[in-house]
């Protein structure tokens, strides 16, 4: 069943073939299984779509793999949708992602607090155009 | 023996606590019961690295989705809208944004200049003393002289920075001849008592771990105590008792850890919000409006996407900057009313591979592209239409469906009427045309938020005739000795922007009402 997880995530999740990873890795395979644990409904819907995968999926090319899972979705909304969302958790909340996130966009790999970011002070200079426009609510009485 | 108070309060969020703030009085005995627990913000989700996975859970907005201890199902299927709620001390202000817009003068005379909806039976004057107090009460940063607004007291803190993506957008409305102005915020830019100043995290929907982003508990409640309310958390109100002809509430009944109880009360104040007010009320108030007339305000989200990183998940996710250039009524658009466009910032990389505002990123091959062309490159702004009240939108009760408590689900009924529909069809344009003058080379649309359920408002709405009305202008329910609403069901337009600051101040008042006829010194509620 892991080896078929694999072949799942790797297609869902290919990576670029340079900075990003494919999602199909042992680590993430588990991580997937114990965030759709944790999640009602969801361990079945990811056992129904991988009970639903051809036995030689794992060896078929990644755009032939992609035309049999737009088959899967299309008859399985909500479980497809169940097992993309989960395979996203997963990839998104592994280290070895974040860490390609902050190289490649500056997003640091660490949680929003405490550290947060710099507060600036505001810029009241940015307003003169608007204020010179004058009010533009309606007096009542 | 039955325990007694002066005054219940049903529900500790965002209304409930701030009229408990204001009601108490030495001698009056004043309880509020709220059906959830406490959340400790010191610990919120943003705290950990996989805090993402709260939004779609705990921090869920939709109460059918996360499911928690003291959520009650809401039945949609005939809603365009998916319910959004938090039940716990501090209600949905622990899920909030903390965008804390006032309404403005033309918002509560509708009908005398417009021809449209009906007049409130009270002005922006009469509230505004309230206002300021809740400013000063949940720490609100912001810039007085606004011309979109009448002058208001300078605001307690400085206003919060724009970061790189808002400041093009001010840019952009400069150049379209536009107004803006950085957002009244319930977000302290500077440390104040007790609480720590903001640090630009960004994802305040998780709970703020330095207490700058004000929910009701963090704002209120500490100081309600210390006037000597009593607080029952985990404590869901099930039954009203009445006398025999129905006008007097005698008692209500409760359920909690320990079982069942009873409290006997002088004055009943629902703040439960217009959903969990009317799982009791339905039965108890006897009048054709009650449950009728529902407005949220139907949104839109324009996204911008820019070719280059504008680090959009820094800084409070909702509450940057705003653009009331449309917010009057102007019947040339071809519609009556006016709506706001609210920057909301993006989100972290889960929540924007999610969909974020919009549309997923696709999964294969051209996922890692989508991502890279989105993340922390986009800006949205909301286009939040002001709502007409229609009597066929509105809360009811299910038949037979139940909850766990037993209390029957309520439904929500709401289709987007015409005049709405017009409205968010023009303001799509608009935000369309600002996000491009800010430079985005693609623009996405979400044309109706499906989860937008968050401001309900006008089930139980005020009127100074019992017949155009289910209350009067401090909430005290026509027909009834004791029985008052003091939330935003009692609002009898939406406007164009969120209801919170407007639902704090109406409930400041009626308390301060009820507060001085118990004490004596006027008799002002009934
Ligand atoms: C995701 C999100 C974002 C938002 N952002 C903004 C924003 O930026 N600006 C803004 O102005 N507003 C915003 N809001 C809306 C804002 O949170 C609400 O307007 C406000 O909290 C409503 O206050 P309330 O007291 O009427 O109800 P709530 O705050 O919802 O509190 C009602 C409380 O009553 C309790 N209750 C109900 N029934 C019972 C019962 N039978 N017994 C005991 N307790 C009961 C509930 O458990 C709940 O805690 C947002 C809301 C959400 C969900
Ligand atoms: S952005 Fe500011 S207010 Fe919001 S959670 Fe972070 S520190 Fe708190």
């Amino acid at each position: 069943m892991t080896d078929r997880l694999i072949a799942l995530l790797n297609t869902l999740l290919p990576g670029d073939g340079a900075d990003w990873p494919s999602a199909g890795s042992d680590a993430m395979a588990a991580r997937t299984i114990e965030l759709a644990r944790g999640a009602p409904g969801v361990s079945d819907a990811l056992t129904a779509i991988l009970n639903a995968l051809p036995d030689d999926f794992g060896t078929l090319q990644q755009t032939q793999r992609e035309d049999i899972l737009r088959g899967i979705e299309a008859d399985r909304a909500d479980q497809f949708d169940a097992v993309v969302t989960v395979s996203y958790n997963a990839y998104y909340t592994t280290p070895r992602i974040r860490d390609v996130i902050e190289r490649l966009t500056g997003y640091e790999n660490r949680p929003p607090q405490p550290l947060g970011y710099e507060l600036e002070p505001f810029d009241e200079s940015l307003l003169d155009a608007v204020k010179a426009r004058g009010p533009i609510w309606r007096p009542v009485d | 023996m039955t325990e007694t108070a002066d005054i219940a309060i049903v529900g500790a969020g965002a209304a409930g606590l701030a009229f408990a703030w204001s009601a108490a009085a030495p001698g009056l005995k004043i309880v509020v019961l709220e059906a959830g627990g406490t959340v400790d913000q010191a610990r919120a989700p943003s705290l950990r690295q996989d805090w993402e996975l709260a939004l779609q859970t705990t921090f869920n907005a939709n109460p059918n989705v996360r499911q928690g201890p003291a959520d009650y199902p809401v039945d949609d299927t005939e809603s365009a809208i998916h319910p959004a709620i938090f039940n716990a001390v501090g209600g949905s202000t622990i899920r909030w944004g903390a965008h804390f817009p006032r309404f403005r003068p033309s918002d509560f005379r509708r009908q005398s200049l417009d021809g449209a909806a009906a007049d409130w039976p009270l002005s922006y004057s009469e509230l505004e003393p309230f206002y300021d107090t809740n400013d000063e009460m949940m720490g609100v940063s912001g810039l007085s002289g606004d011309p979109a607004n009448p002058p208001r007291a300078p605001r307690p803190c400085p206003p919060l920075p724009l970061c790189a993506a808002t400041e093009r957008l001010a840019g952009a409305f400069d150049r379209l001849g536009w107004h803006w102005w950085p957002s009244d915020a319930a977000i302290l830019s500077k440390a104040s008592r007790e609480r720590a100043s903001c640090n630009n995290c960004g994802p305040c929907g998780v709970g703020c771990p330095l207490h700058a982003r004000a929910s009701a508990d963090i704002a209120y409640l500490a100081a309600a105590q210390a006037r000597g309310i009593e607080l029952r958390a985990g404590t869901a109100v099930v039954e009203l008792e009445r006398t025999s002809n129905g006008r007097t509430i005698t008692g209500l009944r409760y359920k909690d850890a320990d079982g069942e109880g009873q409290i006997a009360c002088g004055e009943v104040v629902f703040a439960g919000n217009a959903l969990g007010n009317a799982r009791l009320l339905d039965s108890i108030v006897d009048h054709r409006l009650f449950g009728r007339g529902l407005m949220v305000h139907p949104t839109a989200i324009v996204t911008g996407l820019f070719d280059e990183s504008v680090q959009s998940w820094r800084g409070p996710f909702a509450a940057a900057m705003v653009c009331q250039q449309f917010c009057e009524s102007d019947p040339a658009r071809g519609f009556t009313g006016g709506f706001q466009l609210q920057a909301l910032r993006g989100q972290g990389p889960l929540t924007t591979a999610l969909g974020g505002y919009g549309l997923r990123v696709p999964w294969g091959q051209s996922h890692i592209p989508t991502f890279v062309a989105r993340f922390g490159q986009t800006l949205s702004l909301t286009v939040t239409c002001d709502d007409l009240c229609e009597e066929h939108n509105r809360i009811a009760l299910h038949e037979t469906a139940r909850d766990r408590l037993g209390l029957p689900v309520p439904r929500l009924i709401y289709r987007v009427g015409d005049n709405s529909r017009k409205m968010l069809a023009f303001g799509i344009d608009r935000a369309t045309e600002a996000l491009r003058a800010a430079g985005a080379r693609h623009i996405d649309v979400n044309p109706l938020t499906r989860n937008a359920g968050f401001h309900l408002m006008g089930t139980a709405r005020m009127s100074s005739s019992d017949a155009l009305g289910v209350t009067n202008s401090y909430g005290r329910v026509f027909g009834m000795d004791n029985l008052s609403i003091v939330d935003a069901s009692t609002f009898v337009t939406a406007a164009a922007v969120n209801p919170t600051p407007t639902l704090q101040a109406i409930a400041l008042r009626a308390a301060t009402a009820m507060r001085d006829s118990h004490t004596g010194t006027e008799k002002a509620v009934a």
